[in-house]
């Protein structure tokens, strides 16, 4: 296991940012790590990186005790949080350079990999560029490479896309695929679901500081696949089929568009057969009955709003 | 020889541009204003008059140069220092540096090297002007060896107490008068202490007679540079003699009670235990400034 996250909690005064978090991450994953703001994503990253002291619990990467030999993680580890974090004084290759330095490479070890690197991030032509004078996509690319300079087995990228044009966005998620081949464990932050579900073999969905799902993209939607919506047209009779369903408790909401019933429903798959029957029972004549299919948008949305169920 | 990467970033961002050169041109033609005017104003450069080529003036005009590097040493250091990390911290460029495997001690121990490295070109651009004091004699090359390395113990204090006071505190500002106010309690605070319990000895006690030794000023006053600094101040071989200030005073005392000890102390000489105690308070200082950064202690 490339990371193992035991019970993590994070307490600032009174506010409980992380609560007793648990995760694991395997050799070679892409692990999404979604929540809004303030869910505990950014603290969980800086606690797995070494840069903040957890109140309780522990985290090991590639089973290194973070909290006790923290300089032997980061060997290991590479991290490119949020903001840029770049000196504008200095040039590309000097920035490289200065991190390289950093991480114990040196002369032309440390150019050999700058070369590489910035190949990789399609930063070859600026080179000799100052920093300040790249744009944001460029910082964001040059943080991303910086933040590989020791060759790291394991990534932390918190929220690479924000702020970032589209095109900016594609490029980062072309360059993220190219990691993903190379074999590096990557735990990536965002907002942009779709494009987690896209480049994530795994995602984690934190709310409150708890971790709420976990599991593979297939698993998580499989499990969730329908968003808690339900189109049924029924021929006649509409009316009393609405009393019907807003008199069931597992109904929290019916409105009607044109002839199409969209009823919600608090709970789980099992509760619309239930749904359904009380339905045909009454002798409602439904012609169609569509449970909407799940998306990761709406798999977050419902775990977010709901924030108890851990499908771990 | 590998540098450290955080020196050598520094230097050459700070050197690269024209700031650093016009600044350092600046502070040469600052000097030889000064030492300009001084035997200007005195007659020096008027010959046959009395003062005209005079090795005592010169050695007074020594005494004027090494106070104002002295005094310049404790102004411009924590400037440099107590920012070191708070603008790393601004500029979110710190957590990159924890991120890395380079060890907060390494981290804080480059800060303090970049500021030494200022204060060693700020000394040795100006060793020509203080050279000028050579053509009149009076001043050893020894003693001036011997300053320079009491300038770099020196300001690997100062530049320690800037980068710990940069380490406490989130803004510049704060860093920086903390830093200047820690310098001036550690600096002046040791002559008040003397001050009180001589007052408290001779006035209080009604010790009648008291005589203080060497051991008596050496033990409340070894923290102070300026204590360490009056093993350099000429004041025996000053034009105006040893009564002409205050200072001048001051250094005589010392200097006379030093030659009055015939125990181990008379090898005790000023700048010897000032510099002894600023290594201590440095390393003591680097330590505490790493473990106040070091990420897995930090709360925040």
């Amino acid at each position: 296991m490339m990371v193992t996250v035991e019970n993590l909690t994070k307490r600032y005064r009174k506010t409980l940012a992380v609560d007793k978090l648990s995760m694991e991450i395997p050799e070679g994953e892409i692990y999404g790590f979604v929540g809004a703001n303030g869910a505990g994503k950014t603290t969980t990253m800086r606690i797995i990186a070494g840069l903040l002291a957890p109140t309780s619990g522990k985290v090991f990467v590639e089973g290194i005790d973070v909290s006790k030999e923290p300089l032997k993680v980061k060997e290991h580890l590479g991290y490119m949080p949020d903001f840029f974090g770049v000196y504008d004084d200095l040039k590309v290759t000097e920035y490289m350079s200065f991190y390289g330095g950093l991480q114990g490479i040196y002369g032309a070890r440390s150019d050999e990999l700058t070369d590489s690197l910035l190949e990789l991030v399609k930063l070859t032509d600026k080179k000799e560029a100052y920093v300040d004078s790249l744009s944001r996509g460029m910082k964001q690319r040059l943080c991303l490479a910086r933040s590989l300079i020791h060759d790291p087995k394991f990534l932390i990228l918190d929220e690479p896309a924000s702020g970032l044009d589209p095109r900016a966005r594609v490029e980062m998620r072309e360059i993220l695929k190219e990691l993903r081949t190379m074999g590096k464990t990557v735990l990536i932050s965002s907002h942009i679901l779709t494009e987690l579900s896209e480049l994530c073999t795994s995602i984690g969905i934190i709310d409150d500081g708890r971790l709420v799902a976990s599991g593979s993209v297939s698993q998580i939607l499989e499990k969730m696949t329908h968003s808690g919506m339900i189109r049924i047209k029924v021929l006649e009779r509409q009316d009393e089929a609405v009393k019907i369903l807003l008199e069931m408790p597992e109904v929290s909401e019916v409105s009607s568009v044109s002839d199409i019933l969209e009823v919600k429903i608090k709970g789980r798959e099992e509760l619309f057969a239930k749904v359904l029957k009380e339905l045909v029972d009454k002798d409602i004549p439904v012609v169609s009955f569509h449970p909407e299919e799940g998306s990761l948008e709406s798999v977050f949305m419902q775990l977010t709003e709901r924030g108890t169920e851990n499908e771990n | 020889m590998r540098i450290n990467p955080i020196l050598k970033k520094d230097l050459k961002t700070k050197l690269r541009g024209w700031r650093t050169m016009v600044l350092l041109c600046c502070y040469i033609l600052l000097l030889s204003a000064i030492l300009f005017l001084y035997f200007a104003g005195n007659n020096m450069l008027v010959p046959y008059s009395s003062t005209a080529y005079s090795p005592r003036m010169a050695v007074d005009a020594y005494n004027l140069l090494i106070v104002f590097q002295f005094a310049l040493l404790f102004l411009a250091v924590p400037a440099i220092t107590a920012t070191s990390i708070t603008s790393e911290r601004e500029r979110q460029t710190l957590d990159l540096m924890l991120v890395t495997k380079t060890s907060s001690v390494r981290i804080v121990f480059g800060k303090v090297m970049v500021s030494i490295a200022h204060t060693m070109l700020l000394l040795i651009a100006s060793m020509p002007v203080l050279g000028v004091v050579f053509f009149f004699g009076g001043v050893n090359f020894a003693d001036i060896a011997k300053l320079l390395l009491f300038y770099v113990i020196t300001s690997f204090f100062v530049a320690s107490c800037g980068v710990f006071c940069s380490t406490l505190f989130k803004r510049n500002i704060v860093a920086i008068i903390t830093t200047y106010i820690l310098l001036g309690i550690i600096t002046f605070g040791p002559f008040i202490v003397l001050l009180i319990s001589v007052y408290v000895k001779e006035l209080v006690l009604r010790n009648v007679g008291f005589n203080p030794t060497y051991g008596d000023f050496l033990k409340p006053l070894f923290p102070s540079s300026i204590f360490g600094f009056t093993s350099f101040y000429y004041s025996g071989s000053s034009m105006y003699g040893y009564g002409y200030s205050l200072w001048g005073s001051v250094c005589q005392e010392i200097e006379s009670q030093i030659a009055r000890e015939t125990g181990i102390l008379r090898f005790f000489k000023p700048w010897i235990v000032n510099s002894v105690f600023n290594i201590v308070g440095s390393i003591l200082l680097i330590l505490l400034s790493a473990a106040k950064l070091n990420p897995v202690r930090r709360k925040k």
